[in-house]
């Protein structure tokens, strides 16, 4: 399981120093349309979100009916291309519909985490002082806890469900977040142009909106897509568990857990779930990188 | 926990010395290691925990009770015989007082002797707080057994009676689910559990060796007991808790352990093509829904028989690999009790109808499912199965997934203390007593063992007849009655039975599985490698 | 270093103690009443009414958390409902097992890590740096629980020749790691677990080698004509204080994160445990085990931290 790796913040902070040069997102988008590698794992993660999004229409099944008689049935059994699960459901149309659920999972903690530690960290970094103090040392500790170990104590505490389980990754990802924010908020507010800004009379909010914020989200952005991957996995991790989704919906974690005595059987429809996890994150981290490197000014 | 490696490679040579000095090499010490479903280690301190899983392997092996299972055969109904008791019979002339006559010359692993003293005060740790070896955990889990028990009696050094508070026919049913304890052990350990678990005592065929807490439980064979024909032909039996299915059988598959509980039938093919054998029997299981008759929608009957047409049990055979039978009451058909009850098939189209007139139609219900257990089988993809099926007919199926001590301590609270409408509890009524008394609202939980509170004054009034009969050609047929009524009454949801699925490595010789939860492993001889 | 060191390990107290208050919240938290939770079944109600006065649940909240720190402190943080156990003497003994494989999986992961982190960096851009950053990648997205179910089938199934689960015939309780019929035990787990640091490890590794064969110094040294080798050990010297932070930070990670691959390979650690705490419902269990776990983790960075300040003389902090 991979984790929210501190030593990599201050890179990401580091990031975005220098303010945005004419035609900096255009150099940008000229870096990104030769970096050919992130744009096929661009693409893969396209067609994973486009699978799941039209899982209604595509499956070709209904993802919890069972059939007993076609249980565990291999790759291209029949009208079941990716065969069946030890409930005789269809593997094409779960993983489909699971992807929706993994997706959902990886999506919605960091995007509720990004706008609520992305504001706490702006307000932090650009207020300072005792507003600073308060909510920094609060994220610490948050912070005092390894994210696997945060997830599973809330998750564990509050019961399974995944509304509870995206509660825990929210609140996980939150400090990380929140860090970045604050980082590149202080080191923005303290250059020239932002000074300038302040000594023409610009009010604070507006200061914030045009020139802080401008600044701050390309780093807040990457670092935030690079724990979609953590949190894909994660979320997996506690449906896994069965902390997260609970059965019969389906959820590439959940149905890896489910299918391990089926291994002896079909080992690679039962393998399936994990390779659909392991792709979609290592894509989502390779996109990641690449974006990092694309917007990184120094390079 | 680390050690140093000097210290521990001086002790190993030492070890290498005392044995070089030996006049002639021992024969190798035979091992048979067992994976069992329980997730910890079954308390070893007299009244396991972890259901019969628990009785069979650390109850069973440890201890004696007064009447034992008799389970030599694997094809006949699995009956009783003389364990620490050689006689009982009820007082012909009180028949709320049951003499037994206890065996002599046994002796308890430390070297006490069994006598009616022991006797005497091993039924009352379980019954009353008075003694000092009185523990809360062991009067609950004891409880539905000892319930009728009013007070014991030392008649002479080796007889005693028990009084009980009403009169019942069947009372020496309870018996093998007792276990008795060395007292003088017990007091050496001050009357301390928990001290006494680090040198339990009992007087069975095997002696406690060593644990190391949640993981193992290392048993050696007792060479003195008393019924030489049980003296285990193994000289070690170690215990591993393994809840996970896949990693019972990944062990067995990599030579870890010898003996799995309940393998998955899913892994079956792949057991059978690596040479493990597969034994299955019959025997007094029921993997059924509780249904919580008190209240919640299953109060009214019309919606527990919609459950009960709703089921398609041959399609939960299928998903069983066929290890599993179709289940149509508590008893197998195999038992002499089962009767001719109504048989419920599968009629989805009744069942809805049923529903609708009942009114529950969505009809929500919330059941309480285990994750492993003791006889649960596969509970998770079981229980998705029975969801789809009732959900096809109406019912809003909703699971609280827990682990299986917490809801044997559910089944043991009754429904009134949890909110579930039913729960998954695979159990098995391998003694009319047990049946006969589950059914009585008498014995409603927590006092006994009816969860649900199940209540038919019909039902009632024969449990009461049956209790007061002491002619089996009288009470027998009355039994039969019984259990064609709650069948009718829908009393459970009933599903499958289990055919006690096991694997055995083929190193493995002579292993006779009874038709009963409870097995001997004494017979078992290893194959050296 | 010395005021630095001092300032760190104060500035850990506050840290300390907003995180054992988390701890206790979440027994707050959880659903139900904490007496029952805390409690056997068959609790009578005397023990309930003991417990309830010697737990002080009648008082205010923060007078309750610190009643219940001034124990946890003093070691006691209750009993197991499923043993009756002491918690602290089930945690520590399960600590010592997490520690045993998370130890082992980051020895492991620097090893190889360092070696394929810097080979990358002298390679920067050219073949043999993509194929081993793409390892990296690899070893930090794929779903760990999953690699050791894999892992499993190959290596103890198939191949019949590591076991597959639990620690062996002495259990944890007599473990010797110099004795290979006990070790062999720890090594599907220990590979399983190497994976994510070793994607993180490398990263770093490769990162930090190649800023410092871009400064100018060894530009200088290598204009001047010294050996790539000579020039290699520069730079991996260099490099070395950032990269043991990383490590030391993704040690943290697998002690308090070993839940799956321990659940996964029956290793009776901290994350067995909790995994079956969670199960069982013990709340006592599960609040002591994340206690427990979280100051280790917050002592192992303070740890880092003096480490990093101890042996980087660039560090200068005031």
């Amino acid at each position: 399981m991979s984790d929210v790796n501190a030593a990599t913040l201050a890179d990401f902070a580091a990031s975005e120093a220098s303010p945005p040069v004419r035609g900096y997102w255009a150099s940008v988008g000229h870096r990104l349309r030769y970096d050919y590698a992130t744009l096929f794992f661009l693409s893969v993660i396209i067609v994973v979100a486009l699978l799941a999004i039209c899982a209604p229409w595509l499956a070709p099944f209904d993802p919890t009916k069972t059939a007993m008689a076609y249980r565990l049935k291999p790759v291209g059994f029949k009208n079941f291309m990716l065969g069946t699960d030890d409930l005789g459901r269809d593997m094409l149309s779960r993983l489909l519909w699971g992807g929706r659920t993994s997706l959902i999972m990886g999506m919605v903690p960091v995007g509720v985490a990004t706008v609520i530690g992305g504001f706490l960290g702006v307000l932090a970094g650009f207020v300072g002082g005792r507003v600073n103090t308060l909510i920094m040392r609060a994220m610490d500790i948050f912070y005092a806890f390894p994210s696997v170990l945060l997830a599973v104590a809330i998750s564990g505490t509050l019961g399974g469900g995944i509304k509870n389980g995206m509660l825990a990754l929210t609140i996980v990802f939150i400090p990380p977040l929140c860090r970045v924010a604050e980082s590149a908020t202080t080191l923005v507010r303290g250059l020239d142009f932002v000074e300038a800004a302040r000594a023409s009379g610009a009010t604070t909010l507006s200061i914030i909106l045009h020139h802080v914020l401008g600044n701050v989200l390309s780093p807040i952005l990457i670092f935030a897509s690079s724990l979609i991957s953590v949190s894909i996995l994660l979320g997996s991790g506690l449906s896994f568990l069965g902390l997260g989704v609970e059965p019969p919906t389906p959820d590439w974690g959940l149905m890896l857990s489910a299918l391990r005595s089926g291994i002896y059987i079909q080992p690679l429809v039962c393998a399936l779930p994990g390779v659909a996890i392991f792709i979609t994150s290592l894509s989502f981290n390779l996109v990641s990188d690449g974006l990092r490197q694309a917007m990184d000014v120094k390079a | 926990m680390l050690r140093l490696p000097a210290f521990r490679s001086f002790r190993l040579a030492l070890a290498a010395l005392t044995v070089a000095s030996a006049p002639l090499a021992a024969r190798a010490e035979t091992t048979l290691r067992v994976a069992m479903t329980a997730a910890d280690i079954p308390d070893w301190r007299g009244q396991p925990d972890q259901g019969f899983e628990g009785n069979r392997f650390v109850g069973f092996t440890l201890y004696d009770s007064l009447i034992l299972w008799d389970l030599s055969s694997s094809d006949k109904e699995v009956g009783l015989k003389p364990g620490l008791a050689t006689k009982w019979a009820i007082d012909p002339n009180d028949n709320k007082r049951w003499i037994f006559d206890l065996r002599e010359g046994v002796k308890f692993h430390d070297g006490c002797d069994w006598n009616a003293d022991n006797a005497v005060w091993n039924f009352e740790r379980l019954i009353s707080d008075k003694n000092p070896a009185f523990t809360p955990y062991n009067f609950g889990r004891a409880r539905s057994r000892t319930n009728n028990i009013d007070h014991m009696e030392k008649i002479s050094d080796y007889q005693i009676a028990f009084h009980t508070k009403v009169p019942e026919s069947l009372f020496f049913f309870n018996m093998p689910y007792l276990f008795m304890l060395s007292k003088c052990a017990v007091e050496k350990a001050g009357n301390n559990l928990d001290e006494f678990a680090k040198h339990p005592a009992g007087s069975g065929p095997y002696k406690f060796a060593s644990v190391v807490p949640h993981e193992r439980l290392e048993l050696v064979k007792n060479t003195d007991y008393w019924d030489k024909d049980r003296v285990p032909k193994h000289d070690r039996l170690v215990l591993l808790p393994m809840p996970e299915a896949t990693t019972r059988v990944a062990a067995l598959l990599s030579g870890q352990v010898d003996f799995v509980e309940a393998p998955p039938p899913d892994a079956v093919p792949a057991l059978k093509a690596a040479n493990m054998r597969i034994v299955t029997n019959s025997y007094p299981h029921i993997w059924p829904y509780l249904l919580n008759v008190a209240r919640g929608p299953f109060k009214d009957v019309k919606v527990r028989q919609a459950a009960n047409w709703a089921m398609n049990r041959p399609e939960m055979v299928d998903l069983l690999s066929g290890l599993a039978a179709p289940s149509g009451g508590v008893f197998v058909t195999q038992q002499k009790y089962y009767g001719h009850p109504m048989e419920y098939g599968y009629d989805p189209k009744k069942a809805t109808a049923l529903l609708k007139e009942a009114g529950c139609y969505p009809c929500e219900i919330n059941i309480g499912i285990s994750t492993s257990g003791s006889g649960q089988m596969q509970p998770l993809p079981m229980n998705e199965l029975v969801k789809e099926q009732l959900e096809a007919v109406g019912f809003k199926v909703k699971f609280d997934t827990l682990d299986w001590n917490s809801l044997l301590d559910v089944f043991f609270k009754g429904q009134e203390k949890f909110p579930y409408d039913g729960i998954n509890f695979s159990s098995g009524a391998s003694d009319a007593l047990n049946f006969v008394k589950s059914q009585m609202s008498k014995y409603n939980a927590p006092l006994g063992g009816n969860w649900g509170w199940y209540f038919n004054p019909e039902v009632d009034a024969l449990g009461e007849k049956v209790l007061a009969s002491f002619d089996p050609a009288e009470w027998e047929p009355m039994v039969v009655k019984m259990h064609e009524i709650i069948v009718r009454d829908a009393r459970n949801l009933f599903i499958v039975t289990d055919l006690n699925p096991r694997a055995l490595s083929p190193r493995v010789k002579g292993f006779v599985q009874a038709q009963s939860w409870i097995q001997d492993m004494t017979p078992i001889s290893i194959d050296p490698k | 270093m010395w005021r630095y060191a001092a300032r760190r390990i104060l500035m850990t107290i506050p840290i300390a103690l907003g995180v054992s208050a988390i701890c206790y919240a979440l027994i707050l938290l959880a659903p139900g009443d904490p007496i029952q939770s805390m409690l056997p079944p068959d609790a009578t109600p005397e023990e309930v009414a003991y417990l309830k006065k010697a737990y002080g649940f009648d008082k205010p909240v923060p007078v309750q958390y610190f009643l219940w720190l001034m124990r946890a402190l003093s070691g006691d943080l209750g009993a197991s409902i499923q043993t009756h156990r002491p918690v602290a003497l089930e945690v520590m003994t399960a600590l010592s097992n997490t520690f045993i494989i998370a130890v082992g999986a980051v020895l492991l992961a620097f090893t190889l890590a360092f070696v394929m982190g810097t080979i990358a960096a002298y390679h920067v851009g050219k073949p043999t740096d993509r194929a081993l950053t793409g390892v990296a990648v690899m070893g930090v997205s794929i779903p760990n629980y999953w690699l050791g179910i894999v892992f499993i089938i190959i290596f103890a199934v198939k191949l019949g020749v590591l076991p597959a689960t639990g620690m062996g015939s002495q259990g944890s309780a007599n473990f010797n790691i110099f004795d290979w019929a006990q070790l062999k035990y720890a090594v599907l787990p220990i590979l399983t677990m190497a994976m994510t640091p070793l994607g993180i490890i490398m990263r770093s590794t490769r990162a930090a080698v190649a800023d410092v064969l871009n400064q100018d110094f060894i530009q200088m040294l290598r204009a001047k004509g010294l050996r790539p080798f000579a020039v290699l050990r520069h730079a991996v010297r260099n490099a070395l204080p950032q990269v043991l932070t990383v490590m030391g930070l993704q040690l943290g990670y697998l002690v308090g994160g070993s839940i799956l691959i321990e659940t996964i390979f029956a290793w009776p650690g901290t994350g067995f445990l909790m995994s079956k705490a969670i199960l069982t419902r013990d709340v006592p269990l599960l609040q002591g085990a994340i206690l427990v776990l979280a100051m280790a983790f917050v002592t192992i960075n303070l740890a880092v931290d003096l480490l990093q300040a101890a042996i980087d003389p660039r560090i200068k902090r005031a």
